[in-house]
């Protein structure tokens, strides 16, 4: 893949237009559900990958649910201690590898190439493995409920207590594999992407001209590139030591628990940013558009990301103050810690400059960024104060650190995410989630999450431990923890209400049959000027860079007094959206053969290792035909659109439903102005 | 957006904030609070941060106070022109390298007094100091003293209250036989792990006389949430009378019921719990004229390989890792110290009868353990006897003469 058309196509000798392997047919499916698990189209990457983390979502949420209804009252009974301890362990495991991650890939994966102006990732299929793997990885790991019990040893699973002795049953195992196989997705999706950012971008688009949340995902990816390794090492080691009896963490036989605490937080620090930087990215697309403003330093802004992607890696041991690592160490990485505050802070203050001056729209996606900067502020503050090594030997393992993350976490990567959906709802399925709606469902969010999160600062400064199934009465834990239940519920309806909105705004968006044109916000990146939803072929033809924001640059111009003055809007210099002529890698059953097997393995290791032969045969039978099949299909047709003309003759490319034919894009530059101008 | 909604966003949070800080400072019956030092090591931590909470709530209330400022000076109003834009800025060098190096320095002041105080408390504890072996296991804590400075850590070797001479410095060293747990009592010093094959040094030192509660704070399993710290300070002379009666030998009990306890204990109990200096029941033909002391098993059944060791047991005020208490909570037997059980009338009115023999009918229904089989390596905790009525109380009144 190029970002040269000419190059996209293959040579088609007449040695390659057999079947790959003989028997099967090549997949060419366009559409039902086939032409999704084959699908190696980007956008439909990212679609499943953020309808995946939605499920996901669910579960991680009901299971936080469980931990507040438990913790409502003292001595609650809802839960034994042993399913407690599973239970929160799973929703830290879920949330963070099932649901923060894999929604930042899916925007990842969605915008990088239409903001870098490529027609796909620069390894398609690698991306569908991505996503295939995984899912897989998420399934391993959510079916040991049904198969014994979930892992119990706390997310981080710190040695010896994840031991098979301290640990019996099979939760930590299904915990190891699961994310022994999220690890290989992200690996994928990390050497892809930088790929494609490095390799895919538009003539004139020079790195310091790319989009700052394109920056914020590189940044995210070269970040997993190398912490995801660190932490897959660490689990080999336990994966030996509790299937095969290795000791690696046993004191007895001369191995050491902070082995693996250093290697947890080796990944475990940049995985933090791995998690927010994403998020950051995404505000910084939003704000400036509602800010009718260019961001503010964006030099700055990109470089206060890659300061804190290098010194993300120099700020580990934070998590261990506890630990007795000595005097020297904690020096080092206290002081190292409160540094990292100082790119953040610089975040923080251009996001709040770009707004400075400009003519503020309130848009449901402007609230969430604005949630973000204010929520995160105040979960960066509390991070200092936990960088206090000495202060952190009061705090760390109480609730006040649980609101520390909470407040980055929730109130930092989610809060942009959700304001990304707001965003990009338009330009992935081509109808806006209602405004209305989404502005109260910010207030019910917002009200419901500082009601959650902000009493736990209190119980964790009145001496609350973290994990701990049960608290006493006569601790001054009552009240707050009824209060932060209370929250946890406004939290649950909001969301219950989000997919609401996402129902009622489909449901009027096919009544009124009005197309939301290709650029609703009058927003700044390459991705509006494509029609709404996203064409499959992304660009019609490959866009020519010539200045940072270049859309933007082209509806606004200068007057003979020099004012700045519209003088097109988006839906008149948008790509039509026709793909005459326009070859796209073509679908394969491959990626998820290949993923396939990778259960079986995981499941082989932990209950029998007969199971991993079929997971073996599945995997290299998917890797040769994988190398056998040309990544385009040499039968397909070259053109776009057009309907499978006969069973071996199918289209190459994974059309779009039919919301992005021509004649409505036409509709929309009617429609457009009055709709922005109306704000 | 109106307005309104704008300013509530940005209100809430600083609001929010100062609550929360006045709140947490000022609850009453929060006996782990991390705010209320009562030691001198938990008193500089508090000094450090408390300045410390006050720069992040300015920088809290100027940044979130500025976000609301902009938010509702730079709103775009109802009869804007659309046509009309914004100026166009791009930046502003001086300003942004002025707000990079400005936190920059603040926090180099902050970190210059972190680090400063992270080696003040990382200093040698005084010559003085009392010197005790912290150890953790699943889900109690035992403390160990070594009173004449040979290095030898079993002069008084008892479990769940760590008593402690008010005013001088106690170094601990924070070990651990199973899994990583962290030792913690906030009032006086921030927490320690305690970490299998290392050991940990903590020094603490309470003002006061009093008990300083506390409990586990790394993730240790089951019972995590149940494996309790208290930390009794006393006078210096209470202290030496307590050192002198934890050292005293085991007396053989007289009473038949305790007889027959002592004899219980001595074939099922010593599999796991120790008693130093027992007397083995089974020595002679009558058991008050036993002689012998008892061989405890040197292959102990448990993960741990411990249980508490129960000399003098009824000198502490809980049991269980601290979960129940042994002596009742009520202000009189509290008042007594750790005398309570030195006069029948004392045991009579404080003893916690209930959960004593509720413990030994079925110690899991009590605690969340994982007794497993006995017998093999995975056993942790106590498991369920099936003792008999008589037992249970032959046992108590056994148990009753470890005073």
């Amino acid at each position: 893949m190029t970002t040269n058309d000419g190059a996209l196509a293959l040579g088609s000798g007449g040695a390659l237009t057999a079947p790959p392997m003989g028997v099967f047919a090549r997949a060419g499916q366009t559409k039902g559900w086939r032409s999704w698990i084959t699908s190696v189209d980007h956008k439909r990457v990212g679609i499943m990958y953020g309808a995946a983390s939605l499920f996901f979502f669910v579960i991680g949420g009901l299971e936080a649910y469980l931990i507040r209804l438990q913790l409502a009252q003292p001595e609650g009974k809802l839960l034994s201690a042993d399913l407690y301890n599973q239970v929160f362990t799973m929703h830290g495991t879920t949330m963070i590898f099932l649901v923060v991650m894999p929604i930042g890939a899916a925007f990842m994966n969605y915008l990088i190439p239409l903001q870098i102006g490529a027609r796909d990732v620069a390894f398609p299929r690698m991306n569908a493995l991505s996503f295939w793997v995984f899912l897989a990885g998420g399934i391993v790991l959510n079916s040991s409920w049904f198969l014994g019990g979930g892992a119990d040893g706390g997310w981080f699973n710190y040695a010896p207590n994840n031991g098979v002795v301290f640990s019996p049953s099979h939760g930590i195992d299904f915990w190891n594999m699961g994310l022994l196989l999220t690890g290989i997705s992200s690996l994928v999706g990390a050497v892809n992407l930088i790929t494609t950012c490095l390799n895919l971008r538009a003539p004139g688009m020079t790195l310091m001209k790319m989009p700052v949340f394109t920056w914020m995902s590189l940044v995210t990816q070269f970040l997993l590139l190398f912490a995801i390794p660190v932490l897959t090492a660490a689990q080999v080691l336990l994966m030996f030591d509790r299937l095969f009896g290795a000791r690696f963490f046993d004191v007895s036989a001369g191995g050491d628990p902070l082995l693996w605490e250093h290697l947890f937080w080796i990944f475990g620090h940049p995985e933090v940013y791995i998690m927010i930087l994403p998020a950051f990215g995404l505000i910084s697309e939003i704000i400036p558009t509602f800010a009718r403003k260019p961001i503010f330093g964006y030099p700055f802004m990109v470089f206060s990301g890659i300061a804190i992607g290098f010194m993300g890696w120099g700020v580990w041991a934070h998590h261990m103050f506890a630990s007795g690592i000595g005097p020297i160490s904690v020096a080092a990485f206290s002081v190292a810690t409160m540094f990292i505050a100082v790119p953040t802070g610089v975040k923080i203050l251009n996001w709040l400059a770009t707004m400075w001056g400009g003519k503020l729209r309130f848009t449901a996606p402007m609230m969430y960024s604005i949630g973000l900067i204010t929520m995160f502020t105040i979960g960066g503050l509390s991070g200092v104060t936990h960088a206090i090594a000495p202060a952190d030997t009061q705090q760390t393992d109480t609730y006040y650190i649980v609101a520390h993350f909470h407040y980055v976490l929730f109130g930092g990567a989610l809060f942009g995410f959700v304001g990304g959906w707001y965003f990009w709802w338009p330009k992935v399925f081509g109808y806006k989630l209602s405004e209305l709606h989404g502005k109260i469902n910010f207030w019910v969010l917002f009200v419901g999450f500082n009601l959650t999160f902000g009493p736990m600062h209190i119980l964790g400064l009145q001496g609350m431990p973290r994990r701990t199934y049960t608290y006493r009465d006569g601790y001054g834990f009552n009240f707050w923890n009824m209060v932060s239940t209370i929250g946890a519920t406004l939290i649950g309806l909001s969301f219950l209400y989000f997919f609401w909105i996402i129902f009622h705004s489909y449901r009027a968006h096919k009544k009124a049959g009005v197309a939301v044109g290709p650029d609703p916000w009058d927003a700044r990146s390459l991705e509006w000027s494509l029609q709404s939803p996203t064409p499959a072929h992304n660009f019609d033809y490959t866009p020519t860079i010539e200045v940072f924001d270049d859309f933007w640059h082209r509806k606004y111009g200068e007057d003979e007094d020099g004012r700045l003055v519209p003088v097109a809007t988006g839906a008149e210099i948008a790509q039509p959206g026709n793909g005459e002529g326009v070859h796209l890698p073509s679908p394969s059953y491959w990626p998820i053969v290949l993923a396939s097997g990778m259960p079986f393995l995981a499941y082989g290791l932990i209950f029998n290792l007969l199971l991993v032969i079929p997971g073996v045969l599945l995997i290299v039978g998917a890797m040769i035909g994988w190398i056998l099949e040309p990544s385009t299909d040499p039968n397909a047709d070259h053109g776009h659109d057009d309907e499978p003309s006969g069973p071996n003759d199918t289209s190459d490319v994974a059309v779009e439903p039919a919301a992005n034919d021509e004649g409505d894009a036409v509709a929309d530059e009617a429609n457009a102005p009055e709709e922005v101008a109306a704000r | 957006m109106t307005g309104g909604a704008r300013s509530r966003l940005l209100k809430l949070a600083p609001a929010l904030g100062a609550v929360m800080l006045f709140a947490a400072s000022c609850a009453s019956d929060a006996p782990q609070d991390t705010l209320k030092p009562e030691g001198p090591a938990a008193q500089k931590i508090d000094n450090l941060i408390k300045p410390i909470f006050g720069i992040a709530g300015v920088v809290m209330v100027l940044v979130l106070g500025g976000a609301l400022f902009i938010a509702w000076k730079f709103r775009a109003r109802d009869d804007d022109d659309f046509n009309e834009m914004p100026k166009q800025i791009h930046g502003h060098f001086k300003a942004e390298i002025g707000w990079t190096i400005a936190p920059a320095l603040l926090l180099a002041v902050i970190g210059a007094f972190t680090v400063n105080l992270i080696f003040d408390l990382a200093q040698k504890p005084e010559k003085d100091a009392v010197q005790v072996e912290v150890y953790g296991q699943q889900w109690w804590w035992e403390y160990r003293y070594d009173l004449n400075g040979d290095g030898d850590y079993t002069d008084i070797i008892t479990a769940n209250d760590l008593v402690i001479p008010a005013g001088r410095e106690v170094a601990l060293k924070i070990k651990s036989r199973d899994v990583i747990h962290s030792w913690w009592s906030p009032r006086l010093n921030g927490k320690k792990d305690a970490v299998p094959g290392r050991v940990h040094p903590l020094t603490i030192e309470a003002d006061d006389p009093g008990e300083y509660i506390g409990q586990c704070t790394e993730f240790c399993g089951l019972s995590h949430a149940e494996m309790r710290i208290k930390v009794v300070a006393v006078t210096e002379d209470e202290f030496s009378a307590w050192t002198e009666h934890q050292q005293q030998p085991f007396e053989k009990p007289t009473d038949e019921a305790a007889i027959n306890g002592w004899g219980s204990f001595a074939g099922q109990c010593t599999s796991c719990h120790e008693l130093t200096g027992m007397i083995d029941p089974s020595s002679a033909d009558d058991p008050s004229d036993a002689t012998d002391e008892f061989v405890f098993p040197q292959q102990k059944n448990q993960v741990s390989n411990a249980a508490p060791n129960l000399a003098h047991f009824m000198t502490r005020s809980t049991f269980a890792g601290a979960m129940y208490d042994l002596r009742k909570d009520t202000p009189e037997c509290t008042a007594l110290g750790t005398t309570w059980a030195s006069t029948d009338d004392g045991i009579e009115k404080c003893l916690n009868r209930t959960d004593l023999e509720a413990w030994l009918r079925d110690a899991p229904a009590m605690k969340h353990m994982a007794p497993g089989d006995v017998a093999s390596l995975n056993s942790r905790g106590m498991p369920n006897f099936d003792l008999s009525e008589d037992q249970i109380d032959d046992l108590v009144a056994f148990l009753t003469t470890l005073k």
